[in-house]
């Protein structure tokens, strides 16, 4: 949450921002964070996170169309203050509609074309993570990919869905 | 009735019987106990609570239970979704009545680690990290957490980093269950298969056991519920006595 506060930061420009709890931690000293007095006189501190602007985000998407604009469903996790803090944004989605379609439920839309850089279409994206509501979690291939083992990470790159595409 | 506890129910059903009418409750990520325990509340309580979940889950309805207690999976039937940034900010502005938190270690205190074992600059072993309990433990009206392993490792007279401080209330592990009383944990349960000085002799910090007592046994609704979550017994058998 820290992190997400230091993201918040960047989108609205401005060099921290303040966020709830922190206290008695070891990683406010850890990380150097700062607390604050309400300068409005409720008497309380409160730690300020300094702004975080990542070079690049990148996103993975249900939908984009041939302007970037990227449509998410279900859980956006954190993809919106990701996509406002960073300085460029790459989209990469299950597939390429028409913009009428993203048009005709604008509200679904999580970044504007305007915002984002490049687009790429590639299906199972997230794999072998979920995404709603296409497919799940791939238990197995995370479970093989932690093994300690040699050639682990290899075998793990090698059976990737963009990996086993043809074209 | 027997006591029948297993390491599993133990911490699963006295997870669950810390959530109260009416409150909000929250399970976050590597929660997969907490997941259960929630999930377990819904199906043998009567009373009314509200599960929000780290996937943005709210009141799901999950057609299968996953392994992981952050996959979407969570988001099933549910009304609305109740993402990061939401969950975050509900509980920071004092929303968010019981919130589980997992810990590697936690001391008589009721702080928690999940930094590094060892030093930080020369760890033993780096651990994942807070995933916001710094922000939530002191924010949270109530914090439970638990450990599936109860020995002088994991409950620590003195932590090797504060990854968190603040609402703990609750700790749960396979013989145990403390409640913090006047800033210190106290020994409110143990699970009758092991013997009181047991829990003593595998417990890190100073405690006070008085008026502690023995585990009231696992209900035939909590073991009913407990079989229909995990009807393979996949999730029990990942934890070991």
């Amino acid at each position: 949450m820290t992190l997400v506060a230091g993201l918040r930061a960047a989108a609205y420009g401005v060099p921290f921002q303040p966020v709830g709890g922190v206290h008695g931690s070891d990683l406010a000293a850890l990380n150097g964070w700062q607390k604050v007095k309400d300068p409005y006189g409720s008497g309380k501190e409160v730690y300020v996170i300094p702004a975080i602007s990542p070079d690049v985000a990148v996103i993975h998407a249900n939908e984009v169309d041939e302007h970037g604009n990227a449509r998410v469903l279900g859980s956006p996790f954190w993809d919106h203050p990701l996509t406002r803090a960073a300085k460029r944004v790459l989209v990469t989605a299950e597939r390429l509609v028409p913009s009428d379609a993203l048009a005709a439920q604008p509200e679904l839309t999580l970044v504007p074309g305007f915002m984002v850089e490049a687009a790429a279409v590639v299906p199972r994206g997230a794999w072998p993570g979920s995404m709603h509501p296409l497919y799940e979690v791939d238990y197995p291939a995370v479970e093989a990919y932690l093994r300690d083992e040699e050639g682990a990470l290899e075998a793990h790159l090698g059976s990737a869905p963009e990996a086993k595409r043809d074209d | 009735m027997t006591n029948d506890w297993t390491p599993f129910s133990h911490i699963v059903v006295n997870l669950a019987r810390q959530i109260r009418p009416g409150e909000i409750a929250f399970s976050g990520v590597n929660s997969t106990l907490a997941m259960l325990a929630c999930l377990l509340a819904k199906r043998a309580y009567d009373f009314h609570f509200t599960y929000l979940n780290v996937a943005g889950g709210v009141e799901p309805v999950p057609r299968t239970i996953p392994h992981s207690s952050s996959d979407p999976a969570l988001v099933a039937g549910s009304p609305a979704i109740f993402g990061n940034e939401d969950f975050y900010d509900l509980c920071a502005r004092g929303g968010l009545d019981l919130v589980f938190l997992g810990c590697a270690q936690v001391d008589g205190e009721g702080r928690t680690n999940v930094s590094v074992i060892g030093e930080w600059k020369n760890p033993k072993v780096r651990l994942p990290g807070g995933g916001g309990a710094a922000v939530m433990m002191p924010t949270a009206k109530r914090v439970v957490t638990w450990r599936t392993e109860h020995s002088t490792r994991t409950l620590v007279e003195k932590l090797d980093f504060v990854t968190a401080a603040g609402n703990l209330q609750t700790v749960v592990t396979p013989i145990a269950v403390f409640q913090k009383r006047a800033g210190r944990l106290a020994l409110e349960f143990w699970n009758p298969q092991v013997a009181l000085d047991e829990v003593a002799r595998r417990t890190g910090f100073r405690f006070d056991a008085s008026g502690a007592r023995p585990a009231a046994p696992i209900s035939t609704r909590e073991r009913a519920a407990l079989e229909s979550l995990d009807p393979q017994g996949e999730f029990a058998a990942a934890i070991r006595p």
